[in-house]
């Protein structure tokens, strides 16, 4: 591919964070680069999430730096990143309940990164938005009333009403069946071929080997590993971090 | 592309139907003092729409935005100085309606940028003190008249009618744009907002300048509403205009009605206009207890008010009826 496609999205330098005397997320770097499905993944309690909160404008680093679409994004709120291009889905569903899908999708058009303050141009785009997730069926639904599954997929929609260029999603694929996951999975890719980069952290190890490009293995806080999946999987260091070393007869 | 018709939103009621109401409780409004014509009905009537017009104000920030602020007799106080000092300067009193809106809603501005960090309950809370102290700062100031009040001294007759449809020229106002912020991306936003602070701001939506935003309008429609009122009343001092009661008041109002909504703050403002007379006529000493005792019932019973009790009898008809 072109290398002009290639080039960076995001650059992660030696972010850390600290909880009181205890480093969540301790000099990680990495970098994603345009139209990939970048994976980031490790045990409970690795870091996924304080790292995955740091890069969405959730949470303030301790230190390092976040550069993002050509420039420097750390400690930017998280509307004004999605104004910048970035968009996130949040792990635990956090629809606006109240509200009708269509209505939830239609505020990530109107406040994205084209804003507009066309009713009508707002309402389309949604629409639009809604089939190519699958749930246009359901636009005038209040929110309240949709299954886990819908609900992700409106996480989703929501995050692309935004026009984001690099998407961040937070284990979309936690609490669904084995055929929503698979459903989920091809959604990501069909993000990905229309121009949206994705940043995506599960734990899941079989859905995210399955869709990367490339993915980063964090343990304890520290980048344990990154390459390819197959990479990933023949990794020893990886290996043990997920099932532990083998028995040495007893002895310790 | 447009969806089908049929896919419209089932949930409201048609545009007509609301279109109809609304011109029929206007001419009401002009036609009724006109023919009744009683001093005291007419005082009534602009009383009550004084409240309705606070009452769909603090709606757009306690309803829609979900910012419950207690805090809104600052700026009815505000309103009510500004318009009488304005008016007693010789300016004509219209003018000083907008003068009174406009300190209302820099006053809102300087308060919301440290309270706006704050987050439901400590909002409210902080809505509290601050309406207190400004209170007790006003009741001691001097070129006021500090605690014994303010008297506003006109050149013109005193002329009732033109008061009443000043008052209901600002109700019609303060609904028109409440029903054009529910209907737009302003109020989209703010929606979001109430729902959810954190997930409004993933989609874009910046919550504290949109908050300070629609308290800034809040402020201004109730500073010009505490402006008619203090040229009518010709006498204002803190404990009244400022204080902390006409703040509870202002925000019963809407819940009484039903909150987030268009029509429930009007609905409560009526209720509340024409009934509270009777009450602290009829029960001076306990009316306040009442006012709590009601708030109470509505939170736990029907937290959509009045207009969301209706909604919900008309759904259930409609369900035996097929």
């Amino acid at each position: 591919m072109d290398a002009n496609i290639n080039g960076s999205i995001l650059k992660v330098e030696g972010l850390t964070r600290y909880f009181g005397g205890l480093a969540a997320v301790k000099d990680v770097s990495f970098e994603v680069r345009r139209l990939q499905i970048f994976g980031i993944i490790g045990p409970n309690g690795a870091g996924k999430t304080t790292l995955f909160s740091m890069i969405a404008g959730a949470l303030i680093p301790s230190e390092g730096k976040i550069v993002a679409l050509g420039q420097e994004t750390t400690g930017k709120p998280s509307h004004r990143l999605v104004k910048i291009g970035i968009a996130r889905t949040h792990q635990i569903v956090r629809p606006f309940r109240a509200l009708t899908v269509l209505e939830n999708v239609q505020i990530g058009v109107y406040f994205g990164r084209k804003h507009t303050n066309n009713a009508a141009t707002a309402r389309d785009s949604a629409l639009e938005v809604l089939r190519s997730v699958g749930i246009d069926n359901l636009a005038y639904q209040p929110a309240s009333i949709l299954s886990v599954g819908q609900q992700k997929r409106l996480e989703i929609a929501r995050a692309l009403a935004t026009q984001p260029e690099l998407l961040l999603c937070d284990e979309i694929c936690g609490g669904l069946t084995h055929s929503e996951t698979g459903a989920m999975l091809q959604l990501l890719r069909k993000i990905r071929d229309n121009g949206t980069t994705v940043m995506y952290v599960e734990h899941d190890v079989k859905a995210i080997t399955s869709v990367c490009d490339r993915i980063m293995v964090l343990n304890y806080g520290r980048r344990l590993a990154e390459g390819t999946p197959e990479e990933i999987q023949r990794d020893p260091a990886v290996i043990e971090a997920y099932l532990g070393t083998r028995a040495t007869g007893g002895k310790q | 592309m447009t969806a089908a018709p049929a896919m419209e939103n089932p949930r409201r009621a048609p545009k007509w139907i609301t279109g109809a109401l609304l011109v029929a409780g206007i001419i009401l409004l002009v036609v009724l003092p006109l023919v009744i014509g009683s001093t005291n009905f007419v005082r009534l009537l602009f009383l009550t729409l004084l409240w309705v017009t606070t009452s769909i104000a603090w709606n757009l920030l306690g309803g829609f935005a979900g910012q419950v602020s207690f805090g809104f007799a600052v700026f009815y106080g505000v309103g009510a100085y500004t318009t009488a000092l304005a008016i007693n300067g010789k300016i004509n009193p219209f003018l000083a309606f907008v003068m009174g809106a406009v300190a209302a809603a820099i006053i809102s501005v300087l308060l919301g940028l440290p309270t706006f960090r704050l987050r439901g309950p400590y909002f409210a809370i902080a809505t509290i003190g601050i309406s207190e102290a400004v209170r007790v700062v006003m009741t001691n100031v001097g070129f006021t008249g500090g605690a014994s009040g303010y008297r506003i001294l006109e050149a013109r007759p005193f002329e009732q009618f033109e008061h009443y449809f000043t008052a209901l020229a600002l109700a019609i106002i303060a609904l028109v744009v409440s029903a054009k912020i529910a209907d737009a991306k302003f109020g989209l936003g703010l929606k979001a907002i109430r729902q959810d602070e954190d997930a409004a701001a993933d989609v874009g939506v910046n919550p504290f300048t949109n908050k300070l935003a629609v308290h800034a309008i809040a402020a201004a429609l109730t500073g010009a509403a505490g402006g008619v009122f203090a040229r009518y009343a010709a006498f204002i001092h803190p404990n009244g205009v400022f204080g902390f009661q006409t703040g509870v008041h202002i925000l019963l109002m809407p819940v009484i009605g039903g909150i987030a909504t268009v029509w429930g703050p009007v609905v409560g403002g009526f209720v509340f206009g024409i009934v509270e007379e009777e009450i602290v006529a009829s029960f001076p000493q306990i009316h306040l207890l009442l006012y709590g005792s009601l708030l109470i019932l509505i939170i736990m019973f029907e937290p959509g008010g009045i207009l969301g009790g209706v909604r919900e009898v008309i759904r259930r008809y409609r369900g035996r009826k097929h």
